[in-house]
Parts: C-alpha cells; sequence; structure tokens
C-alpha cells in the first residue's frame, strides 16, 4: 500500500516537473517553431 | 537570361544571381544583419548579388522563387481546420504573415516588376544536388522539416530532367522529429541539430532507443509519426507535449542546465534512430531508381555521419554544399547541370583591407607579404600551435567554412580542441572540428570512399596522430582540399604538411559564439581583437595585436 502511494507521489511530482519545464520552454521564444 | 533567385521567411534566407545559367554571386541574409538564419526578405544579399554582377533591378528577367507559399498557405489551413478551435488565433497570425509575406508584394516594394517563377521547395533541393552534382544518372533523396507540403523525396535525375517517383507528407517528417528532440535537449530547433549530432557519440542509444522507436507508427518510406506526442500542427510554441516527456520518462532540458548521461543517451537514441531511417529510405531509392549515384539534399543532408552510411547501397555519394533552404535560392534558378564553387560571396581588395587596418593601427601591428611568405610564417605559427583566423578571397556560401573564413589550428596537440571549444568559441566541449586535408594525401589519415570537399560526410579516422580533430569515437568530419578548389588553402596545407609531415588542420568557421560567419575585413579584426586568436591573415596581411 505504502509502495502504492509512494509510486503516484513520485509520478505526480514528475507530472508537475513536466509541466513546469514545459511553461518555462514556452516563454522562450528560441524554442518556438515554425512550420509555415 | 538574368535570374535572381530568392529563398525568404522560413530560415536561411538568401539570394543569389544567375546570369546564362551560372551563378555570379550567391550570399545568406546572415551574414549581412548578423542574426543567425536570419529568415527575413534577403534585401542586403540582393544588393550584394546585384553589386557583384553590376546588374540593376530592373536587368533582371525572373525572379526564382524558392517554393509556392500558395501551396504552402493551403497545407496550413487544411492542419487548421482539424482543430479549428485551437487553431483560432494561430490561422490570425498566419492570414497576416502570408499576406505580409506575399512574393508579389514584397518584390514590388523593392521595385521589382518583371515575372516571378515558383518552384515547388523541395524541387528547389532536388534542383541544387542534382544540378551542381558530377553525375548524368542519380537517385536524389532530399530530407528536410516541411516544405509546402512534402517532408521527403525521392527522385530519379537523367541528363537534364528530374522525376519524383516518391514523397511523404507533413505531419511525417524526420526533420521535425531531429529538430524536436533538438529542443527537447534544450538546444535551438533549426540551429542545435550540430549539437545533437556531436552529443550522440557520449551515449549509449540503448537507454532511449525502444522509447522513441514508439513515436512511429510506419518506417522508412511508409514513415508515419504519432503526432499525439507533438504539437506541429497545432502550436508554433514548443514543439512537444507532456505526453513525450511521459514516453521518455525524462523533463526537457533547459539552456542553462547541465548535460547530463540521460540527454547524452537521448541524443545517442535520436540519432540511430534517425540513420534506421535514412537508410531505408536510401534502400527505397536505389530500388526506385536502379542508379549507382545518389545526391543528397534538404536540411537534413547536414546530417554526416548518417550521410556516410549511404555507401551501403551507392557507389558515389554527392551532397552539395548548401543543402538547406540557403541552397534552394541557387536550386530555384538551376534547369541544367552547373560547375559552381561554394566560394560565391565577397571578397576584398588589399587597398579596402588596407584602408580598414589604418583605423585600427594603435591596437594592431600588420605587415604584407608575398604569398610564398605568407604561406610559410602562417605555416611555421600554425606549427607552433598558434591560433589563426584565416580570411581569404571570396566568402563561402553555406553552413561550413571552407578556408575562406576559417578559424586554423594545428589537430596535433590533444588540448587544441578544448582551447578552440572553451577559450575561442567559447561553446560546449563536447562538440568536435573538423579537419582538412589536401585530396591526396587523405587516405593516409582517414577512411574515405570519395572525395569529401565540403565537410558533409563523417568518416574514420587511421591514426592517433591528430587527437584534436578526431571525435570521441574516433569519427572525423573531413574537408579534402584540392588545388583547383582552393590554391591558397592547399598550398597552406601542404606548407605544413613539409613542416611536420601532417598536412591537416582544425577548419572552424570564424566566428564568435552565437555569430554568423565573418563577413568583411572590419568584423574579422574586431572579433581578432575581442577573442584569443593569435594571429590574423587577411589577403596578404598578416596581422598581430599590439
Amino acid at each position: 500500500m505504502i509502495k502504492r502511494i509512494q509510486k503516484i507521489i513520485r509520478s505526480w511530482q514528475k507530472e508537475k516537473e513536466y509541466q513546469k519545464k514545459l511553461a518555462e520552454l514556452r516563454k522562450r521564444d528560441p524554442f518556438n517553431y515554425k512550420n509555415f | 537570361m538574368i535570374q535572381l533567385g530568392i529563398s525568404a521567411f522560413y530560415h536561411d534566407s538568401a539570394a543569389c544571381l544567375m546570369v546564362d545559367g551560372k551563378v555570379i554571386a550567391a550570399a545568406e541574409e546572415e551574414r549581412f544583419t548578423g542574426i543567425k538564419h536570419d529568415n527575413s526578405f534577403p534585401i542586403n544579399a540582393i544588393e550584394y548579388c546585384l553589386e557583384e554582377g553590376r546588374i540593376k533591378l530592373a536587368d533582371i528577367k525572373e525572379v526564382c522563387w524558392y517554393e509556392k507559399p500558395k501551396k504552402k498557405e493551403e497545407r496550413v489551413y487544411k492542419v487548421f481546420n482539424k482543430r479549428p478551435l485551437r487553431t483560432l488565433f494561430l490561422r490570425l497570425k498566419a492570414k497576416k504573415r502570408f499576406k505580409e509575406q506575399n512574393p508579389f508584394l514584397v518584390l514590388k516594394s523593392i521595385g521589382y516588376k518583371g515575372r516571378v517563377k515558383f518552384v515547388d521547395h523541395h524541387r528547389s533541393h532536388t534542383n541544387f544536388s542534382y544540378y551542381t552534382s558530377p553525375y548524368k544518372e542519380a537517385a536524389i533523396l532530399t530530407i528536410d522539416g516541411v516544405g509546402e507540403t512534402e517532408t521527403i523525396t525521392i527522385s530519379k535525375g537523367q541528363g537534364n530532367t528530374i522525376t519524383k517517383i516518391h514523397s511523404i507528407d507533413f505531419p511525417h517528417s524526420l526533420g521535425m522529429l531531429y529538430s524536436t528532440i533538438t529542443s527537447f535537449l534544450g538546444f535551438k530547433p533549426n540551429e542545435g541539430e550540430y549539437k545533437v549530432m556531436g552529443l550522440a557519440p557520449y551515449g549509449d542509444p540503448r537507454r532511449y532507443f525502444e522509447k522513441l522507436n514508439k513515436l512511429f507508427k510506419g518506417s522508412g518510406s511508409n514513415l508515419y509519426l504519432l503526432q499525439r506526442y507533438f504539437t506541429w500542427e497545432y502550436s508554433e510554441q514548443v514543439m512537444f507535449n507532456k505526453r513525450l516527456c511521459r514516453l521518455l520518462e525524462l523533463p526537457p532540458r533547459l539552456p542553462e542546465e547541465e548535460v547530463t548521461q540521460k540527454h547524452k543517451d537521448l541524443a545517442a537514441a535520436l540519432q540511430k534512430i534517425y540513420e534506421r531511417e535514412f537508410i531505408f529510405l536510401v534502400r527505397k531509392s536505389k530500388e526506385l531508381t536502379g542508379t549507382t549515384n545518389l545526391c543528397l539534399g534538404g536540411g537534413c543532408a547536414y546530417n554526416g555521419v548518417a550521410n556516410a552510411l549511404a555507401y551501403k547501397y551507392f557507389d558515389s555519394v554527392y551532397i552539395p554544399f548548401a543543402p538547406s533552404d540557403a541552397g534552394s535560392a541557387i536550386g530555384a534558378c538551376l534547369k541544367t547541370h552547373t560547375d559552381i564553387s561554394p566560394y560565391l560571396g565577397p571578397e576584398y581588395t588589399d587597398k579596402q583591407i588596407y584602408k580598414v587596418l589604418s583605423r585600427y593601427k594603435d591596437k594592431v601591428q600588420y605587415f604584407k607579404l608575398s604569398e610564398k611568405k605568407l604561406i610559410r610564417k602562417t605555416a611555421q605559427l600554425l606549427t607552433a600551435q598558434n591560433i589563426i583566423g584565416w580570411f581569404q578571397g571570396r566568402m563561402e556560401f553555406g553552413a561550413r567554412a571552407l578556408g575562406n573564413r576559417s578559424i586554423l589550428a594545428s589537430p596535433r596537440h590533444p588540448v587544441m580542441r578544448e582551447r578552440l571549444n572553451q577559450v575561442i568559441k567559447k561553446r560546449e566541449g563536447f562538440r568536435p572540428f573538423a579537419p582538412s586535408v589536401p585530396k591526396e594525401e587523405a587516405s593516409k589519415f582517414f577512411h574515405l570512399k570519395e572525395d569529401i570537399p565540403y565537410m558533409n560526410q563523417v568518416v574514420r579516422g587511421k591514426t592517433m596522430l591528430i587527437p584534436s580533430a578526431t571525435h570521441i569515437d574516433g569519427s572525423c568530419r573531413v574537408q579534402t582540399v584540392t588545388e583547383e578548389q582552393n590554391p591558397i588553402y592547399y598550398k597552406l596545407l601542404q606548407e605544413i604538411g613539409g613542416m611536420c609531415n601532417i598536412p591537416v588542420l582544425l577548419n572552424t568557421s570564424f566566428n564568435l559564439k552565437d555569430q554568423t560567419i565573418t563577413l568583411d575585413p572590419q568584423q574579422a579584426i574586431e572579433r581578432f581583437l575581442n577573442s584569443r586568436i593569435s594571429f590574423l591573415v587577411i589577403n596578404s596581411f598578416l596581422i598581430k595585436k599590439k
């Protein structure tokens, strides 16, 4: 049970990190990409 | 017939002037504006071309535009129609941009009223690759991000005729996949791909190969990329979404963050995946055309590691000096084979250089030498481990410095690479440098199948005598030099060979961090003064700091 909860917390933390990093990248113009 | 070729508004804007099928001048706009991969209308490059050809705009009979904007616009709106609400603002932005970038209006604004010929994006790549090649019959494979709709094409060239045989359409794009992972790794798309290539040999592809493989539903000539991981179809911002992070179990790297082993492994896996797809396409090109020669084009033809694999199916492989969109300015004009040199940019007379030098009298000392003495002295300085700025004749066209706007150093000392990377160029330490070698000496130092005049293939090194020119995996991105192609650079290499028995030089572009390649003598002197380059050679002048 504890292991399962730990796994959920870890995956939630990862999700948070992905979201944060993506938001940070979106702010940075050099990472914008033109497809037209 | 006087033609003006133009590539603009995507990346690497460029212009070229062609008179009766001969390229008189060509240059990329970035050299004049200082903005790397500048995508603006190449007005400065056009002015240079006209000046070089002593031609007025009114004399131009035809402007050849490197793609078909209408076709591209149709593709963009068709893709937006899949998600009308989500792409509402992007649609408005696109509408505005297409209006502003209408070639007729832009050309009218500079006073051109003549004929405009639009050439398919991939056809421009194909033309440039095939018509500048030595072949009368060849398969032509072009791979890039996206043109109007196509991302990959396979054609056959026979005489002056090119026939397209197979193509893959947006959004299934190997170029965009490479750019996506480039940005995931914290490098700028359309620029940092070289860094990813340089990083790949430091990693183990096995960690991420299977994960990256899950992005594919179809492979090779049936390439199908699962779009749920990418945002190309509905966003101009970051090219991937959270699903890609989840798949890789890795957060994207921000540019200021350290490059870890995981990042190196991801770069290695991406390169492996690209090579696998590339070789499938090469095999398909062979099957469809039955020829023994292959021409490569499109931005992905800068992937020298993959390019070398094409010899598995072809006896001879040709990659032009500017396979990306810049070269398409030339490709759009070509209808037949042409002899072409990569040295198509501005050059400066000794009188002009002297005038510039006299403005820096208090900062530099300069000596005008005969060619023989200049070569001897430069070779001595290079052998003594000095780093030299080397500026000669006409500027190169394309991303590579081929011995006219170069920083040169001896590859014999193992610390030279670090010194160049960290002290002079101030760039990532993992990035390799290319060696230049006289054509006839090349096989002593490298495992070559053919000449590589434009540094666009990576080969295995044969010797430990040039450690700074050898990448961690034993590979080298060689430039073979002939007397015909670049006489003074060839003589310098021969002189070095005479002094130390190793006629090889490290050749990197003459620019410092985040700068474009040097255009003129003033820029060369400024960069020389602002760096730790030991000596500067501009034409026949040897220059040192006071």
